[in-house]
């Protein structure tokens, strides 16, 4: 029993290491004082992180992107609240409710191209020029599913004789979501926009095709990372990683913080 | 006050509906069309199924997807299992930390891995100039960029997590105590992961496995971009109709095939599942 225990501990340290391996290896080429990409490593050197910082037009990719990503990360957050609310909080016919958890699957399961080019379809036959309107509602659409998932998790905790509580007291439904529900769901809230900006900010395929001639962040990296290899390459990748990353971790933060509130 | 849940999910329905069934219903028409010169004739017509049914490269290419998605639920099974049980049995705190430890890979954007994995496995890469440098080759290893074994590999590594998910939630359902008695009962360990554990958390497998399948087979940039000549996959193919080849019927009636028989493959999977449900709550009756 205990040699199971231990060989499945050491299995499961060694597919971790699996999942973080490609980490740590641009991590560590991207510190490396040589062009070339391979051990023995030359000593420490920030230059490709300078490189990186001082490229004028990935600073305009950023931008696009944030323009892209804020209003993409409110939308479906917004949406994936009203979809978590209704799924876990208040009564719809169970029929129903699996036709719109199906519904909602959708986006995840069909694969990104084949949305992407019926979209693309869709927006020539209806005549609409693609900008970055159409990117951000293509991205709301496959987002969804996971800020549903994110909020419908700090929902499912929430103790329902608070709710109870309040209406009891006399408290209208519109009251009791405002005062009792809704405290009580916004870390899942928060958590679910730092989601939604990470998946908008690194979508490639729904870009591709429905941004037009706006070059957001995540095209121009598509690019440089389809056909160069370079140490800068590696600094910007870790850069991408690491910002990624950190709102990830925050947002899993806030949202077990509301975990703890309500356990 | 009653039924507000259907008032909450309405705009997001229609969302939906606008953004995701609306375009796959245009795709649909469009599988009918026809490309006349450059124009795109609207008459109803099935030969862009029937070019389909009829060359061996669609059917073949279909073929392929539909392997490498099975190929890839195996090696996830295998190696994401005792994962899923480690994980399963540990307490509060470290749980949820393993869980966000295995789901934050996710997050680092497919561009980024897929040039990590460049990084990692060409001809120039690290672990060729490692084993160079160590005297184990005398020549870079060519297999292990641009073929079939590298989209694969990455492909194991991007959606391993999903199957570990869904295994540990199988785990999580799942009594310990009836492990417990098969052992205490003398089975060796092989005839209790065979016949206990296997069975009750078959559920997490063939959700886990579904969600690996679908992504897998419909994942465009990994095979594209690791797998050299072997990289022409179905959905690059669907890629290629819309972009240089600008035969968008052709291109829509392929994708809505793949797309029925991913669904029909889904459907089977919901069905397997709403079975060993019942086989569960049939278990528990009797006990």
């Amino acid at each position: 029993m205990f040699r199971a225990s231990a060989l499945a501990a050491s299995w499961t340290l060694l597919i971790f290491a699996f999942m973080y391996f490609p980490v740590a290896v641009i991590l560590i080429f991207s510190l490396n004082d040589s062009e070339i990409i391979a051990f023995p490593l030359q000593g420490l050197t920030l230059r490709w992180y300078e490189s990186v910082v001082s490229d004028g037009r990935l600073g305009g990719g950023f931008a696009t992107t944030l323009m892209v990503a804020f209003p993409a990360a409110i939308l479906s957050t917004f949406l994936g609240a009203l979809a978590a609310l209704a799924l876990t909080r208040y009564e719809m016919k169970m029929k129903l409710k699996l036709v719109f958890a199906i519904l909602l699957l959708l986006p995840f399961l069909i694969p990104k191209l084949i949305l992407a080019v019926a979209q693309l379809i869709l927006l020539s036959e209806l005549g609409v020029a693609r900008n970055l309107v159409t990117v951000t509602l293509g991205q709301v659409i496959v987002i969804l599913p996971f800020t549903t998932l994110v909020v419908a998790s700090v929902l499912v905790r929430i103790d329902r004789r608070l709710e109870e509580a309040a209406v009891d007291l006399g408290a209208s439904a519109w009251s009791v979501f405002r005062r009792v529900t809704l405290p009580l769901m916004r870390n899942g809230l928060v958590a679910a926009m730092f989601i939604a900006f990470v998946l908008s900010s690194s979508e490639v395929v729904l870009t591709t095709f429905l941004s037009g001639r706006a070059q957001p962040l995540s095209l121009l990296v598509a690019s440089d990372f389809r056909f160069a290899i370079s140490p800068a390459l590696n600094a910007l990748a870790v850069l991408i990683v690491t910002g990624n990353i950190a709102l990830v971790l925050v947002g899993e933060a806030i949202r077990r913080r509301s975990e703890r509130g309500t356990g | 006050m009653s039924r507000i849940g259907n008032w909450l999910a309405a705009p997001v329905a229609a969302v939906l509906v606008a953004l995701c069934l609306a375009p796959l219903a245009v795709l649909f028409a469009y599988s009918f069309f026809q490309v006349d010169f450059v124009t795109i004739s609207t008459d109803p017509t099935l030969k862009n199924y029937a070019r389909i049914a009829g060359s061996a490269t669609y059917r073949a290419l279909i073929g392929h997807a539909f392997l490498s998605g099975a190929v890839v639920v195996a090696i996830t099974a295998l190696i994401g299992y005792p994962v899923a049980w480690f994980i399963a049995r540990r307490g509060g705190v470290r749980k949820s930390a393993l869980l966000t430890l295995l789901l934050v890979p996710l997050y680092t954007g497919d561009m980024v891995r897929i040039f990590a994995w460049r990084v990692i496995l060409g001809a120039e890469g690290v672990l060729n100039r490692l084993f160079l440098w160590l005297g184990l080759i005398d020549q870079p290893l060519q297999v292990l960029l641009f073929s079939p074994v590298a989209s694969h590999l990455v492909l194991v590594y991007n959606y391993l997590p999903f199957m570990v998910i869904g295994l540990w939630l199988g785990f999580e359902a799942l009594d310990e105590r009836l492990t417990e008695a098969a052992r205490d009962l003398g089975a060796p360990a092989r005839e209790v992961f065979r016949r206990v554990t296997l069975p009750l958390t078959l559920p997490g497998l063939i959700a886990g496995g579904m969600m690996v399948f679908v992504l897998v087979v419909g994942d465009h940039l990994t095979p594209q971009l690791l797998g050299g000549a072997s990289g022409v996959t179905v959905i690059s193919a669907i890629n290629d109709l819309f972009g240089t080849a600008f035969d968008w019927p052709l291109g829509s009636a392929i994708a809505c095939t793949l797309l029925a028989t991913l669904g029909l493959c889904c459907a089977l999977a919901a069905f397997a599942l709403s079975r060993t449900e019942l086989g569960r709550s049939l278990a528990a009756g009797e006990a």
